[in-house]
């Protein structure tokens, strides 16, 4: 079952911090995004595989676009 | 020639000779606010200014307050006029986005509830014994807001202007440590959890950022005129900012004039810390309601946006009501971690903005609104 | 004026005021919201 994590807010990623093939667990820290001049976190939803990443570091994104696809 | 030699040599000692024992207390005081301000990054902007005004007053003989003295100069042209606040205002108006706050109006309600603190610190000092002006002084503390207190304070109370505006910006710092146990102690588990989703906020036209400085100057000035100049400069330098048509004059407003106009206030404000005036019960009490001030406006808020989540059926999250204050933006990063903290799923920071940018609109409303009241009731 | 009468009144058309002036300002930009709303473009993007 793949689960879509979405970008919660307009902003910059600044970081991406797992690679295409990588186990994450729940809660795991999977990017930072820069919004409204603060840097915040973006956790895994559910632990899984990281088989997509959709956006690289230094993108703008908005609010519900797909960052990562996680099986 | 003795005597010449004796009269030269009790020049160079007298300032020593004339110290006051508030006078090494007050240069002490100074002192930590520099440590604040350099070392512990406490507005900085702010407290180094008022921290070496401090100390340059409290040096006997030097008379920098006195008639003619440098100090007497920039304060008589800046403070007694009003014009200093007023002008970083300009500055403030020209440095904020109020997006947030025009995608989700609602705020509005927030950043007024964030406010309350001023009104209810107003009738705390009234029961302690402050006189009716005095009291204002102390309330407008409330307003979390550096202008604000003093363009109020130096009207009304100006023997209450150091303590006032020491309270007020140090307290602004301290948002990050005593919001926190206050939006904690006020929402339940279930509250905290209660995720804002972002989906649903739209961007802001030009057009409506580029009326909204006018109709906020307009009605509000027609509702309450004692605060227009509060809230009519804030305003234009807002106006500036969104019509993108003067760049220049915006840039110096947010750079330039705000920066000059910064040292020269907070010069103004130290000078007012002499000892005298400075070291009496009245101070702490004013820096101990000053605190009141703030933790209340932080009850209202949450408690305001308790009775929104239920109004909305559970939609809202009362923590963003603690962002209702004018520390702006720096509340609203205090929510968004605080939010995070219970829920990982929850980015309440957009939302927080909004009610943190209704917080600076509110506390210059209230203010405003405050100044026409005491006009009307002819207090003032 | 007396501190009771003072307090009350400022607390109650204070607090009052406050909130009625800052609905009032979110129901106007509402308003103006809907009618200049954003179009796609307009910033550039």
């Amino acid at each position: 079952m793949s689960v879509t994590v979405e970008a919660p807010m307009p902003g910059k990623i600044l970081a991406i911090k797992v690679r295409a093939g990588d186990t994450v667990k729940e809660d795991d820290e999977l990017a930072v995004l820069e919004a409204m001049k603060m840097e915040n976190l973006i956790y895994a939803p559910a632990g899984g595989t990281v088989k997509e990443i959709k956006v690289e570091a230094g993108q703008n994104v908005v609010t519900g676009q797909v960052i990562f696809i996680i099986e | 020639m003795v005597e010449a030699i004796s009269n030269g040599l009790s020049g160079l000692a007298a300032g020593t000779l004339h110290l006051h024992w508030t006078n090494p207390v007050m240069i002490a005081i100074g002192c930590g606010l520099l440590y604040l301000g350099i070392k512990k990054d406490f507005e900085p902007l702010l407290l180094v200014p008022i921290g070496f005004g401090c100390i340059l007053v409290n040096i006997p003989l030097a008379d920098v307050m006195g008639e003619g003295g440098f100090l007497r100069t920039i304060y008589d042209a800046g403070v007694i006029t009003e014009l200093f606040p007023l002008l970083i205002f300009i500055g403030i108006g020209a440095m904020t986005d109020f997006s947030p706050l025009l995608q989700n109006p609602v705020t509005f309600l927030l950043g007024a509830a964030g406010q309350f603190g001023i009104f209810l610190t107003l009738g705390l000092a009234l029961l302690l014994g402050f006189t009716q002006l005095d009291a204002v002084a102390v309330g407008i503390i409330g307003a979390c807001d550096g202008p604000t207190a003093i363009y109020v304070s130096s009207q009304y109370a100006p023997h209450l202007l150091g303590a006032v505006s020491v309270a007020a910006y140090s307290y602004m710092s301290l948002v990050p440590v005593f919001q926190p146990p206050i939006m904690r102690f006020l929402t339940t588990q279930k509250e905290k959890n209660i995720i804002m989703s972002n989906k649903g906020i739209k961007p802001v036209s030009k057009t409506a950022k580029i009326l909204f400085p006018l109709v906020m100057t307009i009605c509000g000035g027609l509702i309450a005129p004692m605060g227009l100049p509060l809230i009519g400069t804030i305003m234009l330098g807002n106006l500036m900012r969104e019509s993108g048509a003067v760049s220049r004059l915006t840039k110096a407003s947010e750079n330039e004039i705000a920066n000059v106009v910064t040292l020269f206030l907070g010069l103004s404000v130290g000078a007012t810390m002499a000892g005298d005036a400075f070291l009496n019960p009245k101070t702490l009490l004013i820096l101990a309601l000053g605190f009141i001030a703030i933790c209340l406006d932080t009850v209202c808020g949450v408690l305001f946006g308790k009775l929104m989540c239920f109004l909305s059926g559970g939609k809202v999250n009362p923590l963003i009501g603690a962002a209702g204050i004018s520390a702006f933006p720096m509340s609203a990063r205090v929510v968004q971690r605080e939010g995070q903290k219970y829920n990982k799923r929850n980015y309440l920071l957009m939302h927080a903005m909004g009610a943190n940018a209704g917080g600076q609109i509110g506390s210059v409303m209230a203010a405003a609104v405050m100044l026409s009241v005491l006009k009307g009731m002819g207090i003032i | 004026m007396d501190n009771l009468t003072f307090g009350i009144t400022i607390l109650v058309v204070g607090m009052g005021g406050t909130i009625i002036t800052l609905w009032v300002m979110s129901l106007i930009m509402r308003l103006l919201t809907r009618i200049f709303p954003y179009k796609e473009g307009e910033d550039g993007n």
